[in-house]
């Protein structure tokens, strides 16, 4: 009993990681534009079926698809800036219906490419467990997607504190009107954090279909998660979306194991209507509180 | 006045051209009904949607939940407790009003924010609906629920007597909004739509409003999913719940401008009937593709909706003419 729940715990912080990468690009996004990119997960499920397409129809490592992926997630995530920055009136409201089209096209496109068929790597080596302590098993796969989103996130978190980019990132999402004052570029900064997204979003893709499966409505159930996890974090730091992110797949781990498979996506679910019942800031109340 | 006078003309025209022609010429004509049917489904949804969208002022991505929940709520009094089917149509638009309740804290949310946690809730409910077996069949989903009964030798089961009753419900639930926007309740939604702050300042209730346009808009759909259950008599969790009932009305709305009130049933009428004859011939996976670009190209080119966009058109040519 005792090595179950380990072991569920020790799942669920793996399914945490890279819940956080797909997070943390949704939050970027938001931090500069003011938009949730209601896209977003489909941008990684983008990724995750060029590393399958590369596998099956070229034969090459799913580890070698990353680069073409990174372009092609990149273009997709630089075309949803361009037509998001169109949008001058009720930005709010038309961002998000436009971002949920977006989602729409990209979902049904995959779909009518890849049909609706379950996809997972067929590289043996991925799916190799690995036993990491006396009783702890991992997936080959899983490790590496946890070990390379940490390396990843620690990146883009130097990126935001060290660099003048990344502080330009953070002084838009403080006070837009006054980082424009002190020379940021508004759309540059907004066009970077775009494209870093896309980068987060295209090792999600590259974790997702190397450790789990790929499905075409898949990319609509990541997009809630990684809000359900940004609001649980307060939309503040990459720390606190790795928490909330961690947070989701340790419960959601704990429910496959001992309730049932199926009530996987509800447990993260009620766990943010709790958070919103209690403490509509998030669990964590710094950042920027989403509620009034 | 003429203006309003001749819309007043249009509308009742429009009505008994509903009631009395299309019964005339497609009466008989069982495909075109269902396809019709199908279309004035939406448009419930749509016209609830726009009502929440447009006065409430809050994008909802869950419509589905309560589409769902309503005709659940209905099947199963049907069927299990006997309740007689038009009645539990009402109570199914109740069980779908009840469970948007569930949704009020998520009012402290403000716009992106409650647009996103209403989608989170529409996935709750299909689990839900999925998971518990004994009451709603699992997802084996319901057959042979009660369809609408005769009365006065009218049968209501039938395609046409479907059409009266979906059309009727439309028609209320558009009035309804109407009505609504014209009240003190509108200007209030009006002027929070302004600026919300200064609204609640001058003792207007405004999470009250809000949460009372959101019951309001979850159930006129329950009553419509309620309708759906009964006229084609089965359901399961993946077809109660499907992100359709949320994607076409969306479509529709935008497409035909929710901040009218007749624009979301024509947007209804015009994109169902476009996609099941055109599109889903064409693309029989992924013809929802449509629907996303144009959903996109509505919000890049004309926000307000396609009667915008046809008013400008003279205007701006006037403009050429003159410079």
């Amino acid at each position: 009993m005792f090595e179950l729940t380990l072991q569920a715990l020790f799942s669920g912080l793996l399914a945490g990681g890279y819940y956080a990468t797909v997070a943390v690009g949704l939050a970027l996004v938001f931090g500069t534009m003011r938009v949730i990119n209601l896209a977003h997960g489909e941008l990684v499920l983008l990724a995750a079926y060029v590393a399958y397409a590369a596998e099956t129809t070229y034969g090459v490592n799913p580890v070698m698809a990353i680069p073409v992926a990174l372009v092609i997630v990149g273009a997709a995530s630089a075309i949803v800036y361009a037509l998001l920055s169109r949008i001058h009136q009720d930005r709010e409201i038309n961002s998000l219906i436009l971002t949920f089209g977006l989602g729409i096209i990209l979902t049904n496109a995959i779909l009518s490419i890849w049909k609706a068929d379950i996809h997972s790597t067929s590289d043996p080596w991925f799916q190799d467990s690995m036993v990491v302590a006396d009783t702890l098993f991992a997936m080959n796969a899983e490790v590496a997607s946890f070990v390379g989103g940490l390396v990843l996130m620690a990146g883009v978190w130097w990126w935001l504190n060290h660099s003048w980019q990344g502080r330009a990132v953070r002084a838009l999402s403080s006070n837009r009107a006054a980082a424009t004052l002190m020379g940021v570029n508004p759309r540059r900064i907004e066009i970077l954090s775009f494209l870093t997204a896309a980068l987060l979003a295209t090792f999600a893709g590259f974790a997702i279909y190397t450790g789990k499966t790929v499905f075409p409505a898949l990319g609509h159930v990541l997009t809630v998660k990684a809000f359900i996890i940004t609001v649980l974090a307060g939309m503040g730091s990459i720390p606190g979306v790795l928490v909330g992110a961690v947070m989701i797949g340790v419960i959601e781990s704990l429910t496959v194991t001992y309730l049932s498979a199926s009530l996987q996506e509800l447990a993260g679910m009620v766990l943010f209507l709790v958070v919103l019942f209690v403490s509509p800031s998030g669990l964590f109340g710094g950042g920027r509180a989403l509620a009034r | 006045m003429s203006n309003s006078l001749l819309n007043r003309l249009l509308l009742v025209a429009a009505l008994a051209v509903a009631y009395v022609g299309v019964p005339l010429l497609f009466g008989g004509n069982a495909y075109v009904l269902g396809l019709i049917v199908a279309a004035l489904t939406i448009a419930g949804v749509a016209v609830a949607w726009a009502l929440l969208g447009n006065l409430g002022g809050m994008v909802s991505f869950g419509h589905a939940a309560f589409f769902g929940v309503g005709s659940y709520t209905s099947a199963v009094l049907a069927m299990k407790l006997g309740v007689p089917v038009f009645a539990a149509m009402l109570l199914g638009g109740v069980g779908a009003a009840l469970s948007s309740i569930a949704m009020l804290p998520a009012l402290r949310l403000r716009g992106p924010y409650f647009a996103l946690a209403i989608l989170a809730y529409a996935h709750i409910f299909q689990i839900l609906a999925t998971e518990m077996t004994p009451v709603t069949g699992g997802a084996g989903g319901l057959l042979s629920i009660p369809r609408f009964p005769k009365i006065l030798g009218f049968d209501f089961g039938e395609k046409l007597g479907g059409y009266l009753i979906v059309l009727t419900i439309v028609v209320l639930a558009a009035f309804a909004y109407d009505a609504i926007r014209r009240s003190t309740w509108g200007l209030a939604l009006k002027a929070m739509h302004d600026t919300e702050v200064a609204t609640r300042v001058v003792g207007v209730p405004s999470t009250h409003l809000k949460a009372a346009m959101l019951v309001l808009s979850a159930f006129i759909t329950g009553v419509v999913g309620a309708f759906n259950a009964h006229f084609i008599s089965f359901l399961d969790p993946d077809y109660a719940f499907s992100s359709g009932w949320t994607v076409l009305p969306i479509a529709a709305a935008i497409f035909g401008g929710y901040r009218t009130v007749w624009g979301p049933v024509v947007g209804a009428l015009a994109i169902y009937l476009v996609d099941q004859l055109l599109f889903k011939p064409i693309l029989p996976h992924g013809h929802q593709m449509v629907l996303g670009v144009l959903l996109c190209a509505m919000i890049l080119f004309s926000p307000g909706g396609l009667m915008p966009a046809l008013r400008r058109r003279p205007v701006k040519e006037s403009r050429h003419a003159h410079a």
